[in-house]
C-alpha cells in the first residue's frame, strides 16, 4: 500500500533521513521506531507532503505520490495525527471534528463519520460544545485520532501517540489503535515507546540517527541486541 | 447637552465603520502574520473607483459598490499571490517594506490619475438628515452604521459556522495541523487577504459621502486601523468593534470640543492613555 524509496529528506539543504525506504502492506500496523530526533517526525511529515524531499519516492496504493501536495494526500487518504496532537485549542470538539472532515472527499458523509468517531470515543460526545484546548491530554489524543478518523483515512500514521499520557490513557489509546486496525485500517505507528510498539505492531523499523538500522518481524525486531542499543542512541 | 448627544451619534456611528476596516486587517494579520501598511490606500483607492465611476457614469457609490467590490477583492487576490505570498512566514521585515512600497504606488498612482486637489463624490443620501429630538444625524453615516454591524455580524457568522470560515480559524490557531486537515494554507489566506480588502471597498463607499478626498489620506486611515486593532486585539471579534467606537467616539468629542485639527489628535492622545493604563489592549476575551 505505501512504499517508500530511498527517500532522503532535510532542512535548508542538509539531509536529515538519508536513504530510507520502508513498506506497508494493506491491513498492517508498521511500527516506526526510534530516539529522540532519529528522524521519526521528519519522516511522517514527508509523508503527509510537508516538504519536498531531496531524493526518492513516496507511492500509495501504486501511485507516484512524490509530487503530491499536503491537501492532495489527505484526499486520497493519507492521513497523519500529529506529534503533540495538535488539536485548535480555541475550537469546540464538534469544530475540530468537522475540520478533520473538511476534505473533498470525506466532506459529504461527516454527519455519519461523527457519529462513528463518537461512538468510538463516548468522551468526546460528552465534550462536544466544549473547547479543545480545555480537554486532557487524553482526551486532546481521542480528538486527535477522532479529526483523523473523520477524514476517512485509509493509511493513518500516528506520532508518538502515547507522548505524555498516563499509563491508563496509553492502554486506553492503544486499545482503540488495535480497534481501528480490526476494522482494517493500515496504521503507521510512530513511538519511543519500544515494548508497547513491538506487541502492537506486525512489523517494524528502527529509525537511527536518519536510516533504517533495523527491520523485520516485531518478534526478531523484539530479540535482536541491536535494537535496543539503537534505541538508546549508542 | 445636545451638542453631548450629537456627538456620541456620529462618533457611534463612524465609529463602526472604523471598526469593520480593523476587523478585515485583523483577519489578514490572523492567517498570515501579514500587517498591512497600505490598509489605508486601499480605502482611498475603493474611494476614488467611486469617483472615477461618478465621472464617468455618475454613478452614486452605494451603486458603484457593485463593481468596486469584485474588482478591489481580485485586486487584493492578485496582490497577495504574487507579492506577498513569496514572502510570508519568512521574511516579516520585507512584507512590512513590501506593503509600505504598495502604499506608495498607490497613492502616487492616484495622485497621477486624478491630481491632488481634494475631491467629493456626491450621494443621493448626502445632505439627507435624520432628526431625533435634539439630535441630527446624517443619513449616510446610519448606513455606515448599519452595514458595517450588519458586515461584522455576517463575518462573524461566516467564521463560526462555513467551512470556509472554519479553516479561517484553523488556519490561524495552527497552521501546520491545518495543513494536515487537507487545508490549502496559502489559498486561506490569500482568500483572507481578497475579502479584507473586499471589505475595504465596502467601507469606502460607506465614509465617502460628504467626506472630501485627496490621494494622501491613506496614511491617517491606516494610523486609524492600526489603533483600533491595537485597542481591541488584532483577533478579537467584539474587541475589534469596541476599539472603532471608541475612536470614533474621540474623533467626533475632538472635533465639537476642541478644534479642528486638535479634535483629529484627541484619538491618538486616547490611544496613549488606553495604551499606559491597559497595554494588553481593551480585549477581555478571546473569540478566535
Ligand atoms: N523544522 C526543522 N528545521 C530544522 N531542523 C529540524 C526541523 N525539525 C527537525 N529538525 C531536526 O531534524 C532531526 C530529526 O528530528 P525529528 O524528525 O523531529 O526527530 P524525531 O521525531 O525522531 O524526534 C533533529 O536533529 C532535528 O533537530
Ligand atoms: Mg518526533
Amino acid at each position: 500500500m505505501l512504499e517508500v524509496d530511498h527517500l532522503v529528506t532535510g532542512y535548508g539543504g542538509v539531509p536529515v533521513l538519508h536513504d530510507v525506504s520502508l513498506t506497508l502492506n494493506a491491513g498492517e500496523i508498521v511500527g516506526l521506531l526510534g530516539a529522540n530526533n532519529a528522524g521519526k517526525t521528519t519522516l511522517i511529515n514527508s509523508l503527509s507532503g510537508m516538504y519536498a524531499p531531496m531524493s526518492g519516492r513516496i507511492r500509495f496504493e501504486g501511485h507516484d505520490v512524490t509530487a503530491m501536495t499536503p491537501k492532495q494526500r489527505v484526499e486520497i487518504g493519507i492521513i497523519q495525527v500529529p506529534e503533540g496532537r495538535l488539536v485548535f485549542p480555541d475550537m469546540s470538539v464538534r469544530e475540530n471534528l468537522l475540520l478533520g472532515g473538511i476534505n473533498a472527499r470525506a466532506r459529504a458523509h461527516r454527519p455519519r463519520t461523527m457519529d462513528h468517531v463518537l461512538e468510538l470515543f463516548p468522551r468526546l460526545k460528552e465534550r462536544l460544545g466544549q473547547n479543545a484546548g480545555t480537554l486532557s491530554g487524553g482526551e486532546q489524543q481521542m480528538l486527535a485520532i477522532g479529526r483523523a478518523l473523520m477524514a476517512e483515512a485509509k493509511l493513518l500514521m500516528l506520532d508518538e501517540p502515547s507522548l505524555g499520557l498516563s499509563p491508563l490513557f496509553v492502554q486506553y489509546i492503544f486499545g482503540i489503535i488495535d480497534r481501528l486496525h480490526a476494522e482494517g485500517l493500515s496504521i503507521l505507528l510512530i513511538e519511543q515507546n519500544l515494548n508497547l510498539t513491538l506487541r502492537h505492531a506486525q512489523r517494524c523499523y528502527v529509525l537511527e540517527r536518519g536510516k533504517v538500522a533495523i527491520e523485520g518481524a516485531s518478534d526478531v525486531v523484539k530479540d535482536d541486541p541491536r535494537t535496543r542499543r539503537a534505541y538508546l542512541g549508542l | 447637552m445636545a451638542e453631548f448627544l450629537q456627538a456620541l451619534a456620529q462618533g457611534l456611528l463612524i465609529g463602526s465603520t472604523y471598526g469593520l476596516l480593523a476587523l478585515g486587517m485583523g483577519l489578514v494579520y490572523g492567517v498570515s502574520g501579514v500587517v498591512n501598511f497600505s490598509h489605508g490606500d486601499f480605502i482611498s483607492l475603493g474611494m476614488f473607483l467611486c469617483l472615477a465611476l461618478y465621472s464617468a457614469f455618475a454613478l452614486d457609490p452605494y451603486i458603484s459598490l457593485v463593481i468596486t467590490v469584485p474588482l478591489m477583492t481580485v485586486i487584493g487576490g492578485l496582490v497577495y499571490w504574487y507579492l506577498l505570498r513569496p514572502m510570508v512566514g519568512h521574511q516579516f521585515l520585507m512584507v512590512v517594506q513590501l506593503t509600505l512600497g504598495l502604499s506608495l504606488v498607490l497613492q502616487n498612482g492616484i495622485l497621477m490619475v486624478f491630481g491632488g486637489q481634494p475631491a467629493r463624490t456626491p450621494s443621493v443620501v448626502e445632505s439627507k438628515l435624520l432628526i431625533l429630538g435634539d439630535v441630527v444625524v446624517r443619513v449616510p453615516h446610519v448606513i455606515a452604521f448599519v452595514v458595517s454591524f450588519a458586515m461584522a455580524i455576517g463575518l462573524y457568522i461566516m467564521l463560526r459556522s462555513t467551512d470556509f470560515g472554519r479553516s479561517i480559524r484553523a488556519v490561524h490557531q495552527n497552521a501546520h495541523s491545518a495543513a494536515l486537515m487537507g487545508i490549502d494554507v496559502s489559498r486561506v489566506q490569500t482568500l483572507t487577504f481578497a475579502l479584507g480588502i473586499g471589505i475595504l471597498a465596502i467601507a469606502a463607499a460607506l465614509l465617502l459621502p460628504g467626506t472630501p478626498i485627496q490621494p494622501a489620506q491613506g496614511l491617517r486611515y491606516t494610523v486609524i486601523t492600526l489603533i483600533v486593532v491595537a485597542l481591541g486585539g488584532m483577533t478579537n471579534f467584539v474587541g475589534i468593534m469596541l476599539g472603532g467606537l471608541i475612536i470614533g467616539l474621540s474623533e467626533a468629542y475632538g472635533t465639537i470640543y476642541l478644534s479642528d485639527t486638535l479634535g483629529m489628535l484627541l484619538p491618538y492622545g486616547i490611544f496613549v492613555l488606553i495604551m499606559l493604563f491597559r497595554p494588553q489592549g481593551l480585549t477581555w476575551s478571546s473569540s478566535r
